[in-house]
């Protein structure tokens, strides 16, 4: 694919998403005493951002940057390290599928399948109703449930594909086992 | 200085370097990506991996390890005993190299890299040419990462060397590792592109073809290239350099490891300052005034041309007389009452610009004093931009942007007499003291101001000796074509007086004489100018030119 170039000097202002507000830098600043140095604040920091945006924009990205006196290309670094992260916009739930060897084995493909059937989207995409996004994980650490996924917070165990309808309208999806950490406000709404 | 066993032999080297240099110093070829003694320490690429000798527990004996160990990062330790050539280590290379070409594209008849790329190198030597992997390989497109700067990642081999610099030389830090695992990427945060004083240096850090110059990008091919050393006139410090030409002329130019200067790196300045040699306005003709213009002239005329007038403005016996005249054929005509005289100013002067080398100021200055033992010797303007910026690491890029100021101030200290700034001498030259002057100039960019310009031009019989056309040509009784560094041989001492030899890469413009030797025809001297022989004549009065700094090579399979 070397004939096709990618332009990563410029970045369009749409392209750059929304901004953190000053009450959440102020909850990062609230983490600096905490840590022996700026740049090891990043990891809380990325969490803050995220539950207050949906996900890591690019400006937030150099505002963080900024906040913390890193290159801004330190933040990509660990933002696109853990997958956790995102960065780009994501529906208003979150279905994570497991794709590791003992859910593949226990049938996790044709739940695969049958979701995105459901769903017609893709890996890290959103639904157009902005009701769902989807990503594959390598373990959800949950093996004895295999195949499993988790909606937002909430870990379907031994799901199979006709068990989805029955899943995707789970009330539970919504649940947040708060508080997570005295150190974390809840994710806000995202909208996508 | 520790004593190391390698494949049995042994070897003395400098205590506190990794095995591996020890090994690269020694004339080994290990292959290796990821180290480089000018960064850190990661030890991720895996290549450069050895057996060594520890304790057994079982036994207490002496005993290779179970195991290997990255040779870049265990130091050197007396009596340390370990070994490439085995079994185990050449089948790590292998293994290695067949997984760096997993996905790695077999494009190299396209690829700028062919010929000096590592990629190419150790698969020939140590790895299987073939995958065994059929499915299809991860194709990435290439990416726009900064003004100079390609990146083509499916070539990349993850060493992260170009993470390190921009991190640990230039401080900057845009490039980063993205993603995890196999889905790695060298990348910039969007809109914050690779853009600083000493980002070439990531082309040439760069082991495979991932990094690449846009510049040079599709134009030679690199074993159509020859190098000479040379030192960057970009600024005062010398940044020791390798000129890449061929008959097509220059086509890169790239640093030449200096312990005592730029190290490996050299900054964007030296590394891009040579397309002003190419330029198609180059003067390529001296030419001397007839009436209003500028006439063409052979070189064989321009030492009687020069010599008389100037002898006669020095001998200044006469009254003055009208300017001008056919062909300067009347020496005289051009003299007047020198205002300078009876102040210890002669009416002539010889401007000797920071660009010239010392060899060649020497030569034009004893020439002046030849001719006019009052004859005022003058530094040539010294252009400065900005202030000295120094990065992290200890690399300055001078504020002083030309090579040789020091060499030029030591010659006019040590000759004496009348000398002046250029300040002083613009300053002198609007009051009408000088009665003829021969200016050098030689800079890439546009030096002549108007206040240059103006000064200049109440000077009767003008010598400018340039590479292009400027201001100064209405003024010029003579104008002469310069060559450019590239061009000349000699040495430059920079701002911490040390003096450098560079050689020759091409040969001067066609119709254009090298400085040097046009100099020792002027003062009468037979045969060819050679530096060398020059700077002797000069070490002979000046013991600063009696030694030159040469920094060492590299080992030969080091990067
Ligand atoms: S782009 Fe080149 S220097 Fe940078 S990590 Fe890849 S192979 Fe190494
Ligand atoms: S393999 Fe699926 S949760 Fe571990
Ligand atoms: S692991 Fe030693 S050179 Fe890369």
């Amino acid at each position: 694919m070397s004939w096709r170039t990618i332009d990563r000097r410029t970045a369009a202002e749409q392209d750059l998403g929304p901004g953190l507000n000053d009450a959440v830098k102020e909850k990062i600043r609230s983490f600096f005493p905490r840590y022996p140095t700026k740049r090891a604040v990043l990891l809380p920091a990325l969490h803050i951002a995220q539950d207050a945006l949906g996900y890591i924009s690019l400006r937030a990205m150099r505002e963080l940057a900024e906040l913390l006196e890193l290159p801004p290309s330190a933040v990509l670094d660990v933002v696109t390290f853990y997958t956790h992260f995102w960065t780009h916009s994501r529906g208003r739930k979150t279905i994570v599928l497991c794709r590791s060897l003992t859910c593949e084995l226990m049938g996790g493909g044709r739940v695969r399948e049958g979701l995105e059937q459901r769903l017609g989207i893709g890996e890290h995409e959103t639904t157009p109703d902005g009701q769902w996004s989807y990503m594959t994980e390598e373990c959800l650490a949950a093996c004895e449930h295999a195949p499993c996924l988790l909606i937002n917070e909430k870990l379907h165990k031994g799901v199979q594909a006709e068990d989805l309808d029955r899943i995707l309208v789970d009330p539970e999806n919504d649940h947040l086992d708060m508080p997570r950490s005295t150190l974390f406000d809840a994710p806000a709404e995202t909208k996508p | 200085m520790p004593k190391i066993i390698i494949d049995g032999h042994t070897i003395e080297c400098r205590s506190g370097i990794p095995v591996l240099q020890a090994a690269l110093e020694a004339g080994l070829a290990v292959p290796h990506y990821c180290y480089h003694p000018g960064l850190s320490v990661v030890a991720s690429c895996r290549l450069c991996l050895m057996e060594m000798k520890m304790p057994n527990p079982k036994t207490g004996q002496m005993d290779w390890a179970p195991k290997l160990f990255p040779s870049c990062q265990t130091p050197v330790r007396d009596g340390l005993e370990v070994r490439f050539r085995s079994d185990p280590v050449r089948e790590n290379q292998q293994h290695v190299m067949e997984y760096y070409l997993l996905n790695h594209p077999l494009d190299c008849p396209v690829c700028d890299k062919a010929g000096e790329c590592y990629l190419q190198d150790y698969t020939e030597a140590n790895g299987p040419a073939t995958s065994r992997m059929v499915e299809d390989k991860t194709k990435n497109p290439k990416k726009d990462i900064g003004p100079h700067t390609l990146l083509y990642q499916d070539r990349c081999v993850l060493c992260s060397r170009c993470v390190r610099f921009c991190d640990e030389i230039a401080g900057t830090g845009e490039l980063a590792v993205v993603g995890r695992g196999s889905r790695c990427e060298i990348d910039v945060l969007p809109g914050q592109p690779l853009e600083n004083p000493l980002q070439g240096n990531v082309v040439d850090l760069c082991p495979v073809g991932a990094l690449l110059d846009k510049g040079f990008l599709f134009k030679q091919r690199v074993w159509l290239l020859r190098s000479a050393r040379s030192v960057s006139p970009a600024d005062s410090r010398g940044q020791t350099i390798w000129i890449d030409y061929n008959e097509a002329g220059i086509h890169r130019i790239r640093p030449r490891y200096n312990e005592k200067i730029n190290e490996w790196w050299i900054s964007d300045e030296a590394r891009f300052g040579w397309k002003h040699v190419h330029r198609p306005d180059r003067l390529r003709q001296p030419r001397i005034r007839q009436g209003v213009a500028l006439q063409p002239a052979r070189w064989e005329e321009l030492p009687g041309l020069l010599r008389a007038p100037f002898a006669g403005v020095a001998a200044c016996a006469s009254p003055a007389g009208p300017g001008g005249g056919a062909r300067l054929a009347q020496p005289p005509s051009l003299l007047g009452r020198g205002q300078g005289e009876g102040q210890g100013i002669g009416p002539l002067a010889a401007v000797l610009s920071p660009m010239l080398t010392c060899e060649e100021a020497w030569l034009l200055a004893k020439l002046a004093r030849s001719l006019a033992p009052q004859a005022t010797l003058v530094l040539g303007h010294v252009p400065v931009s900005g202030h000295d910026q120094t990065y992290p690491n200890g690399f300055t890029i001078k504020a002083e942007k030309c090579p040789n100021r020091r060499g030029v101030e030591t010659i006019l200290q040590h000759l004496g007499g009348p000398t002046a700034s250029f300040q002083e001498f613009l300053a002198q030259a609007v009051e009408g003291r000088f009665r003829a002057a021969y200016v050098t100039g030689g800079y890439p960019d546009a030096w002549v101001t108007d206040p240059v310009a103006a000064a200049l031009a109440r000077i009767p019989f003008l010598v400018v000796h340039d590479l292009f056309p400027s201001a100064l040509d209405g003024a010029a009784a003579v104008q002469i074509p310069g060559a450019a560094w590239t061009e000349r041989e000699g040495t430059f001492m920079n701002c911490d007086g040390l003096l450098q030899p560079f050689e020759r890469a091409l040969p001067p413009l066609e119709g254009v004489k090298a400085d040097g030797q046009f100099f020792y025809e002027l003062l009468g001297q037979p045969g060819l100018f050679r530096a060398q022989t020059v700077r002797e004549t000069m070490a002979a009065e000046l013991p600063q030119f009696s030694e030159v700094f040469i920094p060492r090579d590299l080992p030969k399979r080091a990067h």
